[in-house]
């Protein structure tokens, strides 16, 4: 029996490794994607709008946020990097770029993730880790044309980046969507009086 | 339905588990808080451009046979005959934090012997830089070259031996750079570098100027045009370029000519011009061949670091291919060197005498992280 408990509890994080990836989906387009759609009673879509653009620009100033043509509707893309090693050090395989969408309106939003497209990168002369222009892979297509654990690798970080974007946009959007006003007065203590 | 069971037996019956169980709970909770923990880094993606602290690096050995049983070829590195030698272990460390970020690469082993300027340096790359502007960024220190097509590194080259034209082009230059991105297509950098390449130290002064325009086509097409041009250094001119046409095929070019200072004080006072093109076409996941083809002209004065005696010419054939299992990368290589006449040849065949015409097989192992 405590055997059996050992084996169950080295077991657990490996199940839960594997969920990372299966946290991924197939749309009808048979392509990679995490989606969600969440209620969210007593907000309106321009609350959702203002409180979407500022998770954005707070969380992922580097992603290009498309203008808004269709109200109702936010889309982009951005890209995160695809990190090996242990904690402290870590060795730089590549970057996986992505498009974003997110829908909204009266109490109710919805986004998704795809698009994912790997782009191994390759040390250059002076150190910097650089993309292989050229060589990007749908992770469609990985199995072709990366090999397995790389193509996991990616697909559970990419799982692991979705999940954190989800958990954010939902944290902001029941905040305020602005920043908290600073108090500039510096605070002082007066030594004399106590 | 409730049972009622005396409290003091309870605790007597958990106590005693305890005991018992006390190594294996102690286990179990260490496996458990272990795995925890790396859950719980496993659940981190960094998300902007700029990793924590990376690391990078290399390690390669080699086996080479020259077919007249002698070194031949006299290209850098790869230089033992007959044997199964190494190349170097590379380790490289950077950090950026905010604008600001360093490089440090050491390097040790042959390869890195010959790739210095001082025995017992293991410095390839070391230097500071700035981002003063989104645009601008100021860069100062020891780097790698921005002259060429090939690198000293084993990782950031198709081929294992070497060209011509790297080998007799600098391998680095200590200086301060400004580069100026004006758009995703074009950038330019401008700076200031030791007198002499390949130095730690400047002989005299920090005189050679150096710029590289950088132009972006086309998606996947890079050309870079160099200069180098220094009183004592000599002036080269230099364009690097390559376009991965498809996700399977490559094109590669390097064309320079280099003419050396009139009165200058360092070592190097031999001539060249050259060229060389490398396609390489990628014939499964795995597999990737690639040819250089290199045309190599010293200069009629003075004498060249590697390669034909002075006005003589070299067309170099090398045919490599890149097997690749995860960050192993196995190089098998065989190259075929001619020089234009006897009259300027330095190969010798397997009698000692001279002959226009050297074949090296070379199988390398490149493991990169």
């Amino acid at each position: 029996m405590k055997k059996i408990v050992i084996a169950l509890l080295l077991l657990l994080p490996v199940k839960a490794v594997m969920a990372q990836k299966d946290s991924l989906s197939f749309d009808e387009h048979n392509k990679y994607i995490y989606y969600d759609v969440v209620v969210q009673p007593g907000l309106t879509a321009d609350t959702f709008q203002n409180r979407m653009l500022y998770f954005l620009k707070v969380n992922y100033p580097q992603n290009k946020t498309d203008k808004i043509s269709d109200p109702g509707s936010i889309s982009g893309s951005g890209k995160f990097l695809i990190l090996s090693g242990i904690t402290a050090v870590k060795h730089v395989d590549g970057a996986i770029s992505y498009t974003f969408h997110i829908e909204y309106k009266d109490e109710k939003y919805r986004y998704w993730l795809t698009g994912l497209v790997f782009t191994p990168y390759k040390v250059d002369r002076y150190g910097n880790s650089v993309p292989e222009e050229g060589l990007g892979v749908e992770l469609e297509d990985g199995a072709k044309k990366l090999d397995k654990a790389e193509l996991n690798k990616c697909l559970d970080q990419s799982a692991i980046y979705s999940i954190q974007f989800g958990h954010k946009l939902r944290e902001y959007m029941v905040k305020v969507s602005a920043a908290p006003a600073r108090d500039n007065k510096k605070k002082t203590i007066d030594t004399k009086n106590w | 339905m409730n049972i009622k069971v005396p409290e003091s037996t309870t605790i007597y019956l958990t106590l005693q588990q305890l005991l018992k169980m006390k190594k294996k709970l102690l286990l179990s909770l260490f496996v458990a808080s272990a795995f925890s923990y790396i859950a719980k880094a496993q659940d981190t993606v960094k998300t902007t451009a700029d990793a924590p602290l990376v690391l990078y690096g290399s390690v390669d050995t080699y086996y080479k046979d020259d077919f007249s049983g002698h070194a031949n070829i006299p290209t850098s590195f790869a230089s033992d005959n007959n044997s199964v030698s190494i190349g170097m272990v590379d380790l490289g460390l950077k950090k950026s934090v905010g604008n600001a970020s360093f490089v440090g690469e050491l390097s040790f082993g042959p390869r890195n012997d010959e790739s210095v300027p001082t025995s017992g340096y293991h410095i390839q790359n070391l230097y500071v830089s700035y981002n003063l502007t989104s645009k601008l960024n100021a860069t100062a220190g020891y780097m790698s070259t921005f002259i060429g097509y090939e690198v000293i590194s084993p990782t950031g080259n198709f081929n294992y031996s070497t060209s011509y034209l790297f080998t007799n082009g600098p391998f680095q230059n200590g200086g301060f750079k400004l580069t100026y991105t004006f758009s995703d297509k074009v950038s330019l950098m401008a700076g200031i570098f030791n007198d002499e390449w390949n130095v730690y130290t400047s002989e005299h002064d920090v005189s050679t100027f150096g710029a590289q325009l950088t132009v972006t086509p086309v998606k996947n097409w890079t050309a870079y045009l160099n200069v180098a041009s220094g009183p004592t250094s000599g002036t080269i001119l230099d364009l690097t370029t390559a376009y991965q046409i498809t996700t399977a095929f490559k094109l590669g070019l390097n064309a320079a000519t280099f003419t050396p200072a009139h009165y200058g004080f360092g070592p190097v006072t031999y001539g060249y011009s050259g060229v060389a093109i490398y396609p390489q076409i990628a014939v499964s996941k795995a597999v990737t061949l690639g040819l250089r083809e290199e045309y190599f002209a010293t200069k009629s004065s003075g004498s060249s670091l590697a390669g034909p005696l002075p006005g003589g010419n070299v067309l170099g054939s090398t045919l490599s291919a890149n097997i690749k299992s995860g960050p192993l990368t196995f190089i098998p290589e065989i190259r075929y060197d001619n020089i234009n006449s006897k009259t300027y040849t330095i190969f010798t065949d397997s009698d000692n005498a001279p002959t226009t015409s050297a074949v090296q097989f070379v199988l390398a192992a490149v493991y990169a992280f």
